[in-house]
C-alpha cells in the first residue's frame, strides 16, 4: 500500500514539474518514507514472533515425531537440534518402531477397531438424529412441545458425567456381556440430543416445495428422508460426521472401563495404555503407537477443515 | 433397577400422553386438523432417537440422581437401600477431615482457577496475533491448531515422555545442560498440577483460537475504519470495538471451557494414577464408583458437581449478559 502511494506521489510531482514544487506533496513523500520503514520493521516482527510461537506450539509434536523414528540408542544419544529431527542417518531402521507397533504389538487390530467402531456410529447418528430432527422439523403432531422441551433442557442444563451409571445401565440393565460389550461402546455415541438440535435448524430452512414435490411422486416418508432431505443437507451431515468420527476415535475412558480384558475389541486409545506397560518397550516405540492414533484425527482435519469450521458456527447456537 | 427403569418410563409416557390430549383439545377448539397417519409415522422415525435417548441419556441423569441417596454397591445391585442424605454428610466429613476429597476439591479448582484464564487469554492472543491478511498466516494457524489434533490421551502419553524424570525425559536433559539434576516433575507436590495445567493449556488453546477468529471477521470493519478516522489508538479500538463484538464468543468460550475444566481427569489419571497431589473431582467421582464400587457415593459427588458448576455457569451468564 503505502510503496504505491508513493509512487503516485512521485509521478503527481513529475506531471506538475513545470510549475513551482508544491510544497506539501515533498511534504507527503517525506513523511511516507518513516511510515513505510516502520511498517516493513512491524511486519518483520511479526514474522518472528509467529514463527517463535509456532515453533514452541509444535515443538512436542515434532519431538514425537522424531522419537518414534529412532531407536532407543539413537534417542537417547540425540541433544541439541538433533532432539527434534528424524533419524535421517539411519534410514534402514526408520520405520522399525512402526512395524514393530504394528506386527508384534497388534495395533493395526485396534486401529480397524476404531474405524469399524466410527463408521457405525456415524451411519445410525446420521440415520437416527436425522429422522428424529426431521420430524421435528416438518412434521406436525400431538406433542411435539413435549420433545422440543426435553432437547432444549438437556442442551442447556451442564450435566455432570453419568458414566459410572451408565456403567451400571450397560452391565446391570441392558446385560452386555461378552464381546456384546461393543454394542455398549457404539449405542451411546449414536444418540446425540445436539446433534437431533443441528438436523432440526438446518431442515427448517429446506423449502417445503421439494418435499410436497416427491410427495406428489408418489414417496413415502423415508424415501423423501433419504432421497431428497439428506441430499440437500449435505453441510450438515459432513458436520455430524466428522465430529462424530473425532468423538468416537479420541474417546479413552468408557471403551477402557468396557473393554477391559478384550484386548482384541479394544479401540486404539484404550489400547495405548497397554502398549506403555509392555515389558521393554522402547520410547521410540511408544511415540510411534501415539504417531499412528493421531494420523486419522490429522487426514480428517485437514480434509474436512471447511466442516469443522462449520461446526464452530454452529457450536455458536448452543448457548 | 430394571423396574425403576419401567417405572420412569411409564412415567414420561403418561406425561406424553396428557400432553398429546391437551394438544389434541386445543386444535380441535382451532379447528385443526392432525394427520393420523402422519403422526404415526412421525412417532415411527423418532422412535430410534427416543428409546436410545431415554436409555443412554437419560436413565442416567435420572439414575444418577437417585443412586446418591442410597447405598448401592455395584457387586449388590439387588440390594440397594435408600439412605437419605448420608452419602453427603460422609462427603462432607471426609472434606472436613482433610481427607481425599478435600484434595480432589483442592487440585480441581487450582486446575480451573489457572487453566480458564491461561487458555482463554492464549487462544485470544493467538487469534488476534493471526486476524491479518498476511502470507503465511495459516501456516501459523495451522502450528497453534496443531496440538488440538492429538487425543487428550495422546498428549498424556506424550508428555509422559517429555517429563520423564531421567535424563531421557526431554526436559531433564534440557536441564542436565545446565548440570541440574533429573527432576521427577509429576511426583513433584508442588508442581505436577502446573504442569498439568501447561499441557492442557497448550492442548485446548488452538479450538478456541479458531472460535475466536470466526468471531473477530464476524465484526464489521468499517467499524475500525470508522475509529481510525476518529484517531482512535490500537488499545482503545480493542476495548471499544473488539471486546464488545467477542461478547457472545466470549460468554460460549468462558463457560465451554469452564464446563470441561471441571470435568478434567484424563491427564492426572493416566500421567500420574491416583495420587493426593493429582487427584481431581471427576477423577476421585471415577475411582469410587468404578474403582472402589461405591456407586451410591460416587453419583452423590457427580450431584454436587452438577449443582456447583450449574451454579458458576448461571452466575457466568447472568454476569457476561
Amino acid at each position: 500500500m503505502t510503496d504505491i502511494d508513493n509512487t503516485a506521489v512521485l509521478t503527481d510531482e513529475t506531471t506538475t514539474a513545470d510549475a513551482a514544487p508544491a510544497p506539501a506533496a515533498e511534504e507527503y513523500t517525506k513523511a511516507k518514507i518513516p511510515v513505510a520503514k516502520k511498517k516493513v520493521a512491524l511486519d518483520t516482527a511479526w514474522y518472528i514472533a509467529g514463527i517463535v510461537l509456532s515453533l514452541i506450539f509444535i515443538m512436542p509434536i515434532l519431538y514425537m515425531l522424531a522419537v518414534s523414528t529412532k531407536s532407543q540408542i539413537a534417542a537417547d544419544r540425540a541433544t541439541g537440534i538433533a532432539l527434534f529431527l528424524p533419524d535421517f542417518a539411519n534410514l534402514g531402521t526408520f520405520f522399525d518402531n512402526y512395524a514393530k507397533v504394528f506386527t508384534d504389538y497388534g495395533i493395526w487390530r485396534n486401529a480397524l477397531n476404531s474405524l469399524m467402531y466410527a463408521a457405525i456410529a456415524i451411519v445410525l447418528n446420521i440415520i437416527v438424529n436425522g429422522l428424529a430432527g426431521y420430524v421435528l422439523s416438518k412434521f406436525d403432531f400431538p406433542g411435539k412441545k413435549f420433545f422440543t422441551a426435553i432437547i432444549i433442557f438437556l442442551i442447556i442444563v451442564p450435566v455432570e458425567t453419568s458414566i459410572i451409571p451408565l456403567y451400571t445401565i450397560v452391565t446391570e440393565m441392558l446385560h452386555l456381556n461378552g464381546p456384546m460389550r461393543v454394542a455398549g461402546v457404539i449405542l451411546p455415541a449414536v444418540i446425540s440430543i445436539f446433534n437431533i438440535f443441528l438436523f432440526m435448524q438446518f431442515f427448517e430452512s429446506i423449502p417445503k416445495d421439494y418435499e410436497e414435490a416427491a410427495r406428489i411422486d408418489g414417496a413415502g416418508n423415508l424415501k423423501i428422508f433419504f432421497k431428497v432431505i439428506l441430499p440437500l443437507s449435505k453441510p450438515i451431515v459432513a458436520t455430524v460426521a466428522v465430529f462424530c468420527f473425532i468423538g468416537v476415535w479420541n474417546d479413552y475412558l468408557w471403551p477402557m472401563m468396557l473393554l477391559t480384558g478384550y484386548q482384541d475389541l479394544m479401540p486404539i486409545q484404550a489400547v495405548l495404555q497397554t502398549i506403555q506397560n509392555i515389558d521393554g518397550v522402547t520410547t521410540g516405540e511408544i511415540m510411534a503407537s501415539l504417531v499412528v492414533t493421531s494420523i486419522p484425527i490429522f487426514i480428517i482435519y485437514i480434509a474436512a477443515q471447511k466442516y469443522i469450521v462449520q461446526g464452530f458456527g454452529s457450536a455458536g447456537l448452543k448457548i | 433397577m430394571t423396574t425403576i427403569a419401567i417405572i420412569i418410563l411409564a412415567a414420561f409416557a403418561v406425561a406424553l400422553a396428557a400432553l398429546i390430549a391437551v394438544d389434541i383439545v386445543k386444535a380441535k377448539r382451532a379447528n385443526v386438523q392432525y394427520h393420523l397417519k402422519q403422526c404415526i409415522a412421525g412417532y415411527l422415525m423418532m422412535a430410534p432417537a427416543i428409546a436410545l435417548a431415554f436409555v443412554f441419556v437419560l436413565l442416567p441423569i435420572l439414575f444418577s440422581l437417585g443412586y446418591a441417596f442410597t447405598d448401592y454397591h455395584m457387586y449388590y445391585p439387588n440390594d440397594i437401600h435408600f439412605v437419605g442424605v448420608s452419602n453427603f454428610t460422609e462427603l462432607f466429613t471426609e472434606i472436613s477431615n482433610k481427607g481425599e476429597l478435600w484434595f480432589a476439591i483442592k487440585n480441581t479448582a487450582l486446575f480451573v482457577v489457572l487453566v480458564v484464564p491461561l487458555q482463554i487469554g492464549l487462544a485470544l492472543l493467538l487469534a488476534l496475533f493471526t486476524n491479518r491478511k498476511k502470507r503465511g498466516v495459516k501456516v501459523f494457524k495451522v502450528c497453534f491448531f496443531a496440538p488440538v489434533v492429538i487425543s487428550l490421551t495422546v498428549t498424556s502419553f506424550l508428555w509422559l515422555q517429555i517429563l520423564a524424570p531421567n535424563e531421557s525425559g526431554l526436559l531433564n536433559s534440557f536441564l542436565g545442560m545446565f548440570g541440574v539434576g533429573p527432576i521427577d516433575f509429576l511426583r513433584d507436590k508442588e508442581t505436577a498440577m502446573l504442569w498439568i495445567v501447561l499441557l492442557s493449556a497448550w492442548q485446548g488453546c488452538g479450538y478456541q483460537m479458531l472460535i475466536f477468529s470466526s468471531g473477530l471477521t464476524n465484526i464489521r470493519n468499517d467499524l475500525y475504519e470508522a475509529a481510525s478516522l476518529d484517531g482512535a489508538r490500537g488499545w482503545d479500538k480493542f476495548v471499544n470495538i473488539t471486546v464488545p463484538g467477542l461478547k457472545s464468543t466470549l460468554l460460549y468460550i468462558m463457560i465451554t471451557v469452564f464446563v470441561g475444566a471441571c470435568r478434567v481427569m484424563i491427564q492426572p489419571m493416566l500421567m500420574t494414577g491416583y495420587e493426593l497431589h493429582t487427584v481431581t473431582l471427576s477423577y476421585y467421582m471415577y475411582q469410587m464408583g468404578y474403582g472402589s464400587k461405591l456407586i451410591g457415593l460416587s453419583s452423590a459427588v457427580a450431584l454436587m458437581m452438577t449443582i456447583v458448576i450449574g451454579a458458576i455457569t448461571l452466575v457466568q451468564r447472568k454476569v457476561l449478559k
